[in-house]
Order: C-alpha cells, then structure tokens, then sequence
C-alpha cells in the first residue's frame, strides 16, 4: 500500500509490505524492517532492530484525516493521503481570504457575546464568551477587522468546530 | 459505627471514598445523573440511585432528590466528597434534618467560612494576617475601582462565594478592571448562585502552602501539616505536595498553630484545610481561606503521615475520637500529586470531552493512582474534567521525582486529550527539580516550554521515531481499510465504492517523493 504522509514539518510517501507479522517500510530513503505485534484496536507495538515503539493510534483512519499517533509518550499528528481516494475530495476549508474565523474549540453554551455584527474591533479584543465544565473562555479576534458575521447569540449551544463569527 | 454511607458525589473522589467505606465494612451507596448510569462509582457501590437528569444543577446540586435517595437506600449518613454539595450550609441543614449524619463540619462553620468576606474577619478574629484587601462585598464595579487604586495594582478579584478558581480574575490594571469585574461576577453567578466579589492586592511571588487540619466531636484538634500547592494554572492547584520544599518544621509548627486557632473559632469538626500565602522574602504568612472539606489534593497528607483522612471522617462523624494525637504525627518521606485533566495542553488547555478508548494505568513502587474512569467511560462536557490524581511517595523529594517521571510515562489514555504530557515536562524542568515554587511557576514554565524544540520538532534523534509514527498511521489505514473490505460496513462501504475503490491493500508501489530531512 501507497499513501502520501504528511507530519510537522516534511511530507513523505510511505510505502507498505506486510508479510504476517513482519512489515518492510519505505519512507523516503529510508526502509525498516519491523516486527508487529498488535493487541487491541489502534494499539501498534512495532520493533525495529530490538528497539520497541509501543505505538497507538487515535482517530479514525481515512485519506486527509488526522491521526493523532503516540510513539512511547510523544505525541505525532499524522495526515494520509491515499491517491486512490483523490477523487471527490476537494478543497473546501481552505480560506487564502485573510478572514479570520471564530471557532469553538469544543461543545458548549454561549454566555456572552461581546460585539455586534459589522463591529470594528482590535486584535485580542473578545468576541464570545462559551462556556463548558463549568469555565468560562473569552474567544477573541486574532486579528484586527470588522466582525462580518456573527452566528451565534447568548444561549446558543455550539459544537466544537462550529464558526461562531467571522472578522475580515 | 454506621452501616451503610450514600455518598452524594462522582468521579474519583466518590471512588474515593467507596474504597473508604468498604476498608470499613460499611457499604457504600452511590447517586448518579442520567449520564453516569454506568460510571465507575456506580459499578463499584453496593446500591445506587438516580438523582436526575445530567446538568449537576438538577442531579448532584439537587438536595431533596439526594436526601430522599438517602432515605430509600437506608443509608444513616452522607459524605459529600468535595465540591458539588461538599460546602453548602443548607445541604448540611436538610441531612441533618432528616435524621441522617452529614460527614462534614456543622453549617454554621460552614458558613462563616464559605464567604471569603466572614471568613478574613475571622481569622483576622483569631489573630492572623490577612491579604491585604476588602472585609466587605465590592457594592459596584465604581467602588471596585477607588479600592483598587487605593490598594494599588495589580490586584486579585475574588468571588465572595468562590473556590476551585472560578470567579477570580487578576487585574494588572485599570483599564482591564471592568472586563475583569463583569466576568468574574458572571462566572460567580453562574458557579455558585451569589455575583459577591471582593478585592485582595496581589502578593508578589507567593507560595501556596496549606495546612491540614482534623477535629473530633470531644474537642480535639491536630494538624497534620503542610501542602505547598503553589503550582497553579488558571487559580487551579495542578501539582501538590507534602511536605513543601521548604520543610521547615518551625514555619510548620507555626502554621499548624494558627490553622488550629482558626478551626477552633469555629469550633470545627472533621477535615478542614487552611489556605496561607506565604513569602520567601519576608517568611510571613497570610491567611487566604479555609476550605470546609476533604481537599482534592489529601492523598500527599496520606502518604506522607501514613493516616487514612477519609476513614477518619467517617470515624469522626460516627461520634469517635480521632484515632491519632499531634504527638504521633510524623512526616515520613516526601509525596507529590499531579492532577490529570481531559484537557489539551497544546491547546490552550480547552477540555477534551470524548471516550476514553484506552487507559493504561501506573503502578509500582510508590505510586497511587485516584482515578474515577475506566477504558470506555465518557469523559462529559457536564462537570470538572479531572479524570484522575497521580500521585508519587518516595523516601526524598528527588526520590518522589524519579518515581512521578516514571509513573507519567508509563500512563497511556487514549481517545481523549490530557494534561499528562504537560506533567511529563514539568517534572523533566529544572526550576521544578530544584524546588523553586511560587505561584507564578506555571507562567515562567510556559515561556521557558516555548524556547524547547517541540518533541516532535524534527531533530535527528526523532526523525526515527516520526517515521515509526508515520508506519503506524499507516497501517491503522490499512486495518481501516482491509475492515471495510471483509466486514462490509454498510454505510461506509458505499463512500469507498463511490470513491472507486479498486486497490488491494498490502502490495508494493514505489515511492515518488523523498523526504527533507
């Protein structure tokens, strides 16, 4: 198997053999020859050359998706790229704009929210203020603009993800 | 001694005192909301019933709905665990009427202490130094703002009804006072149902030291020493220890004496802790609060004097004599306590609720783990994100650090973010190693963490190992995958014949890029 990587700061394509529990990889110009053992689901344990990397793997796998990989306790954020997969998959949730999008880092409920559409504001001025597990957290504008849409009013439940404003 | 004990709280802390219960032989009765119908502490208890639906508002805050639980099961006490119910007067008030035994304080302590504002005078009553700031309720954010000036920036605002650090917001200046004055009183409003604030001028580089205090029914009162909880974030203990770094059995006794003193003019019973700001400089201490409860953080006291806190909270609320003098305290070794948050410390530490999906637990030489989840559990987005203490003991600080280092790397919790990784670098920094704690420490970390290379920052020596992650993304792709062949996935199996799918999965195509290195 065949997939594009990319982690950090370089891309790479990966290249994949599986002979039982014996995997042969090629990573750029590098090859391993590993020994894996595999327990639970996302639980990897691979050995290279009598070194152990007890790895897991968090997220669901698909092409474009994140990974979050642990290798030991360090923590490696993964994205697969499959070429098989290129068709239908666009580009959307890219923005070269300059706008700036407000987003929930997570679930929770909206308990303030402190501009009004089409508001000048600072960069690090707040926007909304959500709150989950009891804490309350000021989002704010990294940058500075006019709030151009604002999704979202006191009471509003978000998800995580959500765009609570835009400020361009 | 009482049979059976509802304990009216969740997590670990309600894990907690299960475990106490049943060293006891006294069986335990769990409560839960909607949302933790299958949560540890329902597992492990003898009997449990529902109190509502999963906002705590209307589950473990709601009081009739725990007494009647209490009533049905049988239970002739209830311990409350921290938080939640743990301070709250009329809670006391409505179990005591009901003819069941509150394992706590009285309410009238309760209630000098719960208010920050009685609480100052109090101590003030009882001779110790306070924080410079208000003994009154702040009547509006005008008043807030003379006061301010007249203490002097920067200064700390501080809900009168406050704890865990909700409602408390540092102020450096002026113009950042009524931002500060409006979020606290909000958060304070929406925590604990009461927007009083007052004001405190911010000491420079203080130490959190607390002291652990016990009282019986017949009048006898002990300190068990010192916590130094100067590692904060966001007001939040997030490392404690026993004894603090200083170890200065003088400082302790004087300490011990004054938190005694203050227990006494309240004529306090059970466990109680003592909150002090304490000065390298000037080796002065002042009184910051009095928490009216087990502390998160007592598991350090344990280690370290051997004593089991919450048997002797049941010991004590069942009529008995503290099983312990001041004279037989001894402190024994140095102990040291990470909290573990589903939070994301490479995100600015925004929780991170989801499904616990793997959990690996330390143990050996040392080690306690607290921990109120198991693998499958859901972390929620209703209450505190804590999912687990760590704790270390070792003969010496260096020893308890060898072992929390250890301990920290070996636990695994997949599924969700925590705070562990942050851990692991704390107990690998040198200010840290070298004990110097204030309650600045956290922010100076922060800026010393931003010079390091990242883990993951692309060094030769982890280039091997960002490649072994790379073949392990890989082949939980390939598993995905070669899954969706055999099992036939109905909703997805169609994506991927949509997408065209027609490779086989473990054949060999030549690589077209080579990697920068």
């Amino acid at each position: 198997m065949k997939l594009h990587a990319s982690i950090t700061d370089f891309n790479a394509d990966v290249e994949l053999r599986r002979e039982g529990e014996r995997v042969i990889a090629t990573i750029g110009d590098f090859e391993y020859d590993l020994q894996l053992h595999k327990s639970c689901a996302g639980q990897f344990l691979l050995i290279s050359k009598g070194q152990v990397f007890d790895c897991r793997v968090d997220g669901q796998p698909a092409s474009g998706a994140t990974l979050e990989v642990t290798v030991g306790t360090n923590p490696y954020a993964v994205t697969l790229i499959d070429q098989k997969r290129l068709r239908g998959a666009d580009s959307a949730g890219t923005h070269a704009d300059g706008a700036a999008r407000i987003i929930a880092p997570m679930p929770g409920r909206v308990v303030r929210v402190l501009v009004e559409a089409g508001a000048e504001v600072e960069a690090g001025a707040g926007i909304v203020v959500v709150e989950a597990m009891k804490m309350q957290n000021e989002l704010k504008s990294p940058k500075a603009g006019v709030v151009t849409a604002l999704n979202v009013q006191v009471g509003s439940t978000v998800n995580g993800g959500d765009v609570l404003a835009i400020v361009e | 001694m009482f049979q059976k004990i509802l304990i009216a709280n969740r997590g670990e802390i309600a894990v907690r005192i299960i475990r106490a219960c049943r060293d006891l032989k006294i069986s335990p009765v769990a409560v839960y909301s909607e949302t933790d119908a299958a949560a540890l502490h329902v597992r492990m208890s003898d009997a449990a019933y529902c109190i509502g639906p999963s906002a705590s508002l209307e589950s473990y805050l709601n009081i009739p709905s725990i007494i009647e639980a209490a009533k049905r099961s049988g239970a002739e006490a209830i311990h409350p665990g921290y938080g939640f119910l743990a301070e709250n007067a009329e809670f006391a008030r409505s179990v005591t009427s009901a003819g069941l035994v509150f394992i706590g304080p009285t309410p009238e302590a309760m209630e000098v202490m719960g208010s920050k504002i009685s609480a100052r005078r109090a101590a003030i009553d009882a001779g110790t130094t306070v924080v410079p700031g208000t003994t009154e309720a702040l009547r509006s954010y005008d008043e807030a703002r003379e006061l301010a000036a007249k203490f002097g920036y920067p200064i700390m605002l501080k809900a009168a009804a406050g704890g865990g650090g909700k409602g408390m917001r540092q102020v450096a200046a002026a113009n950042e006072l009524r931002s500060a004055f409006e979020a606290a009183q909000s958060e304070s409003q929406s925590a604990f149902g009461n927007s009083d604030l007052y004001l405190e001028k911010l000491l420079e580089k203080p130490r959190h030291i607390e002291i652990q205090v016990f009282a019986d029914t017949d009048g006898n009162y002990v300190h068990l020493g010192e916590r130094e909880c100067s590692i904060q974030r966001r007001h939040q203990k997030v490392i404690e220890e026993c004894p603090s770094p200083i170890n200065d059995p003088d400082l302790r006794q004087r300490m011990g004496e004054a938190a005694i003193k203050i227990a006494k003019s309240v004529n306090y019973v059970g466990a109680g802790t003592v909150e002090f700001l304490f000065s390298d400089a000037s080796r002065d201490f002042y009184f910051l609060e009095m928490n009216t409860r087990l502390q998160v953080e007592h598991p350090v006291t344990e280690l370290v004097t051997g004593f089991d806190l919450v048997r002797e909270q049941i010991n004590v609320a069942a009529g008995e004599p503290l099983s312990f003098t001041q004279g037989d305290v001894r402190w024994n070794g140095h102990a040291i306590e990470c909290r573990v948050y589903a939070e994301d410390p490479d995100n600015r530490f925004f929780p991170s609720p989801g499904t616990i999906t793997f959990l690996r637990v330390p143990a050996g030489a040392g080690i306690r783990d607290d921990s109120g989840v198991t693998a499958g559990d859901e972390v929620s987005i209703y209450y505190d994100p804590m999912i687990s203490k760590l704790a270390a003991w070792g003969p010496t600080r260096e020893e308890a650090i060898n072992r929390l280092r250890r301990a920290l790397d070996e636990y695994a919790v997949g599924g969700i973010k925590t705070t562990l990784p942050f851990f692991r670098e704390i107990v690998r920094d040198e200010e840290f190693i070298a004990a110097r704690l204030d309650t600045g420490f956290i922010s100076r970390f922060n800026e010393r963490r931003k010079e390091r290379p990242h883990p993951a920052g692309g060094t030769q020596a982890s280039n091997l190992e960002q490649d072994i992650a790379v073949i392990a993304a890989a082949l939980a792709y390939a598993d995905q995958q070669s899954g969706l062949r055999t099992n036939h996935q109905p909703q997805q199996s169609s994506k991927w014949k949509m997408a065209g799918r027609t490779a086989a999965i473990n054949q060999t195509i030549l690589a077209r890029e080579t990697r920068k290195r």
